[in-house]
């Protein structure tokens, strides 16, 4: 990567609140940003996958339990 | 009674939502196609749990699943590939009313959030909302950034990548 390439992927992150940047003299330092509201809409779509990986399955089980119920309604008429 | 039969062969997939509702409370919602009871029934019968409960796309198996329900009954889950490698999750149940309500603690941390689901029936349709109640703000916030620890190995990589920035730039 160049040097011009990097500066560039660094003021991209930057925008992003992913990382500060401070220049001291010739030297320009980064630090991972606060990030926090990123991390927390990253962390709250994860936890939302999880559940909806479940419910995608538990829509299976319901299906199922509705069709053993209509089955056994059925049978006891 | 709604009895099309067919009519509904692939359903539309109900939307799951969650969000953090205040600072200690995260709520997550969804509908299911199908009468309150059923949807209960799916939630306190360990043999239907199983079923649900560790889908494959998540990737750990659901090892052991106890669930003693009604009031003051404990549960315990295990997820893991093997023994040495499993993680429980225990608590208790401090309501169980059919078809409607149902309210557990998680207690594998002393900041263990305790869970109400409520299942709404309407129109043959069950609106299920599931509260995350936090016993603070940090509890949640802790939870929160538990998950950042899940991606360690991106923000290492960043950090290198920053270290060199910061000796070339």
């Amino acid at each position: 990567m160049t040097l011009t390439g990097m500066k560039k992927h660094v003021g991209v992150l930057e925008v992003a609140g992913l990382v500060t940047t401070e220049k001291v003299g010739r030297v320009r330092t980064c630090r991972l940003g606060p990030r926090g509201l990123e991390a927390e809409a990253a962390w709250i779509e994860s936890h939302r996958q999880v559940w909806d990986a479940r419910f995608n399955e538990l829509d299976k089980v319901v299906e199922d339990l509705k069709r053993k119920e209509k089955v056994d309604g059925r049978q006891k008429r | 009674m709604d009895d099309r039969r067919g009519s509904q062969p692939n359903p539309i997939k109900n939307r799951t939502t969650v969000e953090r509702r205040s600072d200690r409370e995260l709520v997550v919602t969804r509908t299911f196609n199908g009468p309150a009871h059923v949807v209960f029934e799916a939630w306190t019968k360990p043999e239907l749990m199983k079923l649900w409960w560790a889908p494959k796309s998540t990737g750990v198996p659901l090892r052991s699943c106890e669930m003693d329900v009604r009031v003051g009954g404990r549960y315990r889950l295990e997820f893991g590939h093997d023994a040495s490698e499993s993680m429980a999750f225990i608590g208790k149940y401090i309501e169980v009313t059919p078809p409607s309500r149902l309210v557990w603690t998680n207690e594998e941390s002393e900041d263990g959030a305790v869970t109400t689901v409520t299942f709404e029936e309407r129109d043959g349709r069950t609106l299920l909302v599931l509260r995350e109640l936090y016993p603070s703000k940090e509890a949640l916030d802790e939870a929160v950034a538990g998950m950042e620890e899940g991606m360690p190995e991106q923000f290492e990589q960043l950090d290198e990548l920053l270290v060199t920035l910061g000796t070339s730039v």
